[in-house]
């Protein structure tokens, strides 16, 4: 603060950048987070991902896990959005990663989360924790460290739409002991809609990442591991999200054909 | 499961060793180390003790996610004339109000609810670690060093294995110098149950750079399972599942990629000729000493050996290559 009360300008010029950039990633979060509704639709795990070009704030793939379909344990969201863009751009271009950030659901998973920093991704947004198999900090950090690629660095930004990502997961859990032969007690698996377990930051950043990447003025978030937002949009999860991912495909097919004409000047004048 | 005088395999107990040649890999810094867990517990009265042990048995065990074989469940409590049990870990339920739900239909009376005692998640190596973790944190059973079963049980095709190797380092040497599109690494996926045997090789400078010859190994097993299916003639105990219970043989230690890979496939197993020093995942000794495949906190497991001597010449590669 200044001295007549005001906030000084720099300080609020900060803030106010925090701001749109935490705006952008939600509203890119909310695009991976009906995917994944769409996905639990499709008979998938509720787990998608957008892969956004950063430069021209675009987005160039999406992916869905795709375990079930293919009988593959590794056809996991990212791989799915990975073949996208290398479709698009080549296979052997890994430069196009320095300027891609990822949205994914659930903190990728450890192997998943190597893919990316092998390939150079620059940025990664997550929704919740993967507390089984995570591996951008709930059970390795693989973006911090030295056994594969420490070249490589990618920056991190976790909690966002958490709890979205957590109540899908929680209706795909209950699905499936729903259907399974042998279902768990009741009391194990009744849906909760209302507690989430606390959002543990400093597995993901420290506090002083946290505070540059959120604001100081959520830094009680961090010290309180409280989410981000208090409460949950179920227009994103409770909804059918059909008409969105056909918006979305073509969506993704318009960024392609975009950079397809740069190389060719002359098919425009034609 | 053989006596340990009866295996007919030389096993060096000491140093993890199988007939000389395969060296066990595992993350034995951590095996004395308790890495405990906390537990439910209640008090019961003596006559209980059966009813319990049954309530254990039908409501419990299937559904925990820890074992309790090196821990006797059953302590003396404080109170003359009762028992502090072992119910289940808070692994498997977390939160009290569930806890509670499980104990309704328990069929004998309880008190002193708890989550507070803590318990060795695995029973240490040797006796006199066992008599001390007993004192400080609850009573354990000891019967030997854990490992030692683990290495006795373990059964191994020697022949087979010896075939396999020499044919994944015969490719990889021949594709030295070659125009392959990737470097001279190369995996082998073995069928549990028709003991087919899947070659594959790296492709990362031709398809992707995410094509490790491990990568492409599960792909194509998922493939051949996705034709397998799709033939009218299909038989149902051909059936594969990713890729339970395969073992898998390599040139080079996996990278982190590719040892997260076989753990979501569900391999056995897992042999390897050359450790990668800085970028391996399995051995303690290789990278930042992941031990990937018997990490603690990854609940999917798979063996791993590494061949011992120089039978099988391989293919120099950097290491700060990711294989």
């Amino acid at each position: 603060m200044s001295n007549d009360g005001q906030p000084c300008q720099c300080v609020s010029a900060r803030s106010s950048a925090i701001t749109m950039g935490l705006d952008l990633h939600v509203n890119y979060m909310r695009m991976a987070t009906k995917l994944a509704r769409y996905a639990l639709d499709h008979d998938e795990t509720p787990v998608a991902c957008i892969f956004v070009h950063t430069p021209t704030d675009q987005v160039l793939a999406y992916g869905m896990n795709d375990t079930n379909r293919s009988l593959s344990g590794v056809a996991h969201a990212e791989f799915m959005g990975i073949a996208q863009i290398q479709e698009k751009f080549g296979a052997q271009n890994t430069a196009i990663f320095k300027d891609v950030t990822l949205y994914v659901t659930v903190e990728p998973c450890i192997m998943c989360a190597s893919a990316l920093k092998q390939l150079g991704i620059q940025k990664v947004v997550f929704g919740c924790g993967n507390e089984r198999f995570g591996g951008n900090g709930s059970i390795l950090s693989i973006h911090r460290d030295s056994c594969t690629v420490p070249q490589n660095k990618h920056e991190l930004i976790p909690g966002v739409l958490r709890k979205e990502a957590i109540m899908l997961l929680r209706y795909f859990y209950v699905r499936e002991n729903e259907r399974s032969p042998k279902p768990r007690a009741k009391a194990n698996r009744k849906l909760d809609v209302s507690v989430f377990p606390p959002m543990n930051w400093g597995l993901y950043l420290t506090r002083s990442e946290f505070e540059e990447i959120f604001g100081a003025s959520k830094i009680e978030y961090f010290d309180k591991s409280l989410d981000l937002s208090t409460h949950v949009d179920w227009s994103l999860i409770d909804c059918n999200q059909d008409i969105f991912f056909q918006n979305l495909k073509v969506e993704c097919e318009l960024f392609s054909l975009q950079v397809a004409k740069k190389p060719k000047p002359q098919t425009i004048s034609s | 499961m053989v006596k340990k005088k009866l295996n007919p395999l030389h096993i060096d107990y000491r140093r993890g060793i199988i007939e000389n040649c395969l060296q066990q890999v595992t993350n034995n810094a951590g095996t004395d180390d308790p890495h405990l867990i906390n537990v439910w517990t209640v008090d019961i009265s003596c006559q209980n003790s059966r009813q319990f042990v049954e309530f254990i048995r039908m409501k419990v065990q299937d559904e925990d996610p820890t074992t309790f074989q090196h821990i006797k469940r059953i302590k003396k409590s404080k109170a003359e004339g009762f028992l502090t049990v072992i119910v289940c870990s808070t692994l498997m339920i977390d939160n009290e109000a569930e806890f509670l739900t499980l104990m309704e239909c328990a069929p004998f009376s309880f008190h002193s609810t708890s989550r507070s005692s803590v318990v060795p998640a695995v029973g240490p190596s040797t006796k006199d670690l066992s008599l001390k973790w007993s004192n400080i944190y609850w009573p354990l059973v000891w019967r030997g060093n854990p490992n030692d079963q683990v290495l006795n049980d373990y059964v191994f095709d020697l022949p087979f294995i010896k075939r396999i190797l020499s044919e994944i380092s015969k490719q990889a040497r021949n594709r030295i110098g070659e125009r392959s599109g990737g470097l001279p690494v190369v995996s082998a996926f073995v069928n549990p149950k028709t003991k087919e045997v899947f070659y594959s090789s790296d492709a990362r400078s031709s398809t992707s750079p995410l094509d490790h010859s491990i990568m492409r190994g599960i792909t194509s097993v998922a493939t051949l399972e996705l034709e397998r299916k799709s033939s009218p003639n299909a038989r149902l105990q051909d059936e594969t599942y990713l890729c339970l219970n395969f073992d898998v043989y390599t040139t080079h230690e996996p990278c982190s990629m590719c040892a997260m890979a076989l753990i979501h496939s569900r391999i056995k197993r897992c042999i390897f000729l050359k450790r990668m020093e800085n970028t391996g995942c399995l051995d303690c000794g290789s990278g930042d000493s992941y031990c990937m495949h018997s990490h603690r906190s990854l609940n999917s497991k798979y063996e791993v050996f590494r061949w011992l001597g120089e039978d099988y010449p391989v293919p120099q590669i950097d290491s700060n290559i990711c294989c």
